[in-house]
């Protein structure tokens, strides 16, 4: 496979699909004693980039994915989606967790089309549209199993299809390759990265892995310990075709990236 | 047999030989457990029956297996067993059905407003720890002294427990599906149809399971109130006339019933939930 095109060229002159400007929320603010989990977060994610954050762990980030995706409100600060600020759900946004989420009574297949049932889609259609999927993350000769069947890796693949085949702009993972085995993680990374890159969606990943986050990312923003902000923000520029991650791995910046990035986590061994 | 019910599907055999869970040793396991309760069983009759026979026990008190197999035989030919039974299963059967859906549709619904289940959850708490029996001579005199009463006296001993364990699979559902349902643009009515519903699934068959014996329990409540047929008019009869043979006679006619709608309960969880494993 052709080296993919790191950005893609469309919708240049449309305002980014996410802008997050000084975001921040606190817990229990009304008994007095607020507990700060994000202090002041501001960044913009392009159409067609992947951004990663990676963060201490207990930084907040899933309390950060939880803000972005309009399932809590924050405190202080402002999400715009496509320029509108974020009013409760917002559409076209994909979300895939550590936990594949799939619904042991349905089918692969028909795990699949759940996006699709909520849509005015024919039967036919929203079947049609996951069999190609399926195809391309490799499950098409799975479509009739049940998840309990499937192995983890199999399991976040038709994960990944149901994330992607209701086609959303932005996709929004949280460690999502973190309870797979290395070498499956490789794979799925590099699928996912081809996928999403030729189809020119946007992703914001959140993850605790140095490693992931350079090897797929444009741009790697680090956070701080909590109350989390931002501490650096860095543009990987890898020679090496960016959907296959093991050459990514062998591209001669990948290292310095990680180190450096290694460094800034601030991660404190022992007391805490 | 989760396989039957998806015509096409091709497993790989060692997932289709897991899912029938019939491996050898299991087999071996299985047919184990089976011979040890028969021999369990045997020996407990065994000992009864020779203990009545030589007096060690008194015959006219506890029967004797014999005795009761001879009133088993009486009552299968002269029909009555079968009535009996038929009338106590059908009241059983409806009690089971009425007590269960209102139960599980009023616990499902609840999941739909935490307000309305915290105000309402009191009036259940306090519904729920009525003993049936004290329920029995108002029930008699509302719906009378025919089926009537047996089938409300068994909808009232299954419907809290329904309720119950239905509320408690929907609310325990998990929060990350329910927010994935959210970011696919669900609405709640779809979240609930969808999601929550079939995810309480496995509680509500759990609860059906439990049910039937309650259900059970308060037809023959209802039947020892006042009746003219069924198991426990059966058993009420016999036990005031110290016919004691036939009081187990009945009995073992009623765990029959019993046993008989467990199997079909699981018979139904099996055809409505084949994605799962069996035990």
């Amino acid at each position: 496979m052709s080296a993919v095109p790191a950005k893609s060229p469309v919708a240049e002159a449309l305002p980014p699909p996410l802008v997050v400007s000084g975001v921040g929320k606190s817990y229990g603010e009304d008994e007095g004693e607020p507990n700060e989990v994000i202090g002041d977060i501001s960044f913009s994610l392009a159409s067609g980039e992947i951004v990663s954050l990676v963060g201490p762990s207990g930084c907040g980030k899933t309390t950060l994915l939880n803000l972005l995706s309009g399932l809590t409100p924050p405190t202080r600060g402002s999400v715009l989606w496509h320029g509108r600020p974020l009013r409760g759900v917002p559409k076209g946004v994909g979300y895939m967790l550590q936990k594949d989420l799939l619904l042991p009574w349905r089918t692969t297949l028909r795990n699949v089309t759940l996006g699709l049932e909520l849509t005015a889609l024919s039967q036919g259609e929203r079947e049609k549209k996951a069999h190609s999927i399926l195809n391309k993350v490799g499950l098409g000769s799975f479509h009739d199993y049940y998840p309990s069947a499937l192995s983890g890796g199999m399991r976040q693949r038709a994960a990944l299809a149901r994330t992607l085949v209701t086609e959303p702009e932005v996709i929004l993972l949280d460690e999502p390759f973190a309870a797979l085995d290395f070498q499956t993680k490789l794979i799925l990374e590099s699928d996912m990265a081809k996928l999403v890159r030729s189809e020119g969606r946007s992703v914001l990943m959140i993850t605790h892995d140095v490693e992931e986050a350079v090897s797929l990312s444009d741009r790697v923003i680090v956070l701080t310990h909590r109350p989390s902000r931002i501490k650096a923000i860095h543009e990987i520029h890898l020679d090496a075709d960016r959907g296959d991650m093991m050459a990514v791995r062998d591209s001669p910046h990948f290292t310095g990236y990680v180190r450096e990035i290694w460094s800034q986590l601030d991660v404190r061994m022992g007391n805490r | 047999m989760p396989d039957a019910a998806q015509p096409g599907l091709t497993l790989p055999a060692t997932v289709a030989r897991r899912r029938r869970g019939l491996r050898g040793s299991q087999l071996r396991h299985r047919v184990a457990v089976i011979f040890c309760q028969a021999a369990l069983l045997a020996a407990l009759l065994a000992a009864w029956e020779y203990a009545t026979a030589n007096k060690a026990l008194n015959a006219f008190l506890f029967g004797s297996p014999s005795e009761i197999w001879g009133f088993l035989v009486k009552m299968w030919s002269d029909g009555s067993l079968m009535k009996d039974s038929g009338v106590t299963g059908l009241e059983t059967l409806l009690g089971f059905l009425l007590g269960n859906v209102i139960g599980t549709v009023l616990g499902l619904a609840l999941w739909y407003s935490r307000f309305v289940s915290r105000v309402v959850q009191p009036f259940i708490v306090a519904l729920g720890s009525i003993p049936i029996v004290a329920l029995a001579p108002i029930v008699i005199i509302w719906f009378g002294t025919g089926l009537a009463s047996k089938v409300a006296m068994s909808t009232l001993s299954v419907i809290v427990v329904a309720l119950v364990i239905a509320y408690k699979g929907a609310t325990g559902v998990d929060d990350d599906q329910i927010n994935l349902m959210r970011t696919l643009g669900a609405s709640k009515w779809q979240i609930f149809r969808k999601l929550v519903i079939p995810s309480s699934l496995g509680d509500i068959f759990a609860g059906l399971k439990l049910t039937v014996g309650f259900a059970l329990i308060g037809a023959i409540i209802g039947e020892f109130m006042s009746s003219s047929e069924g198991l426990g008019h059966a058993i009420f009869k016999a036990g005031s006339l110290y016919i004691i043979p036939k009081v187990f006679a009945a009995l073992v006619a009623t765990i029959a019933l019993a046993l008989f709608l467990s199997f079909l309960v699981g018979k139904l969880e099996r055809f409505l939930m084949p994605w799962r494993k069996p035990d």
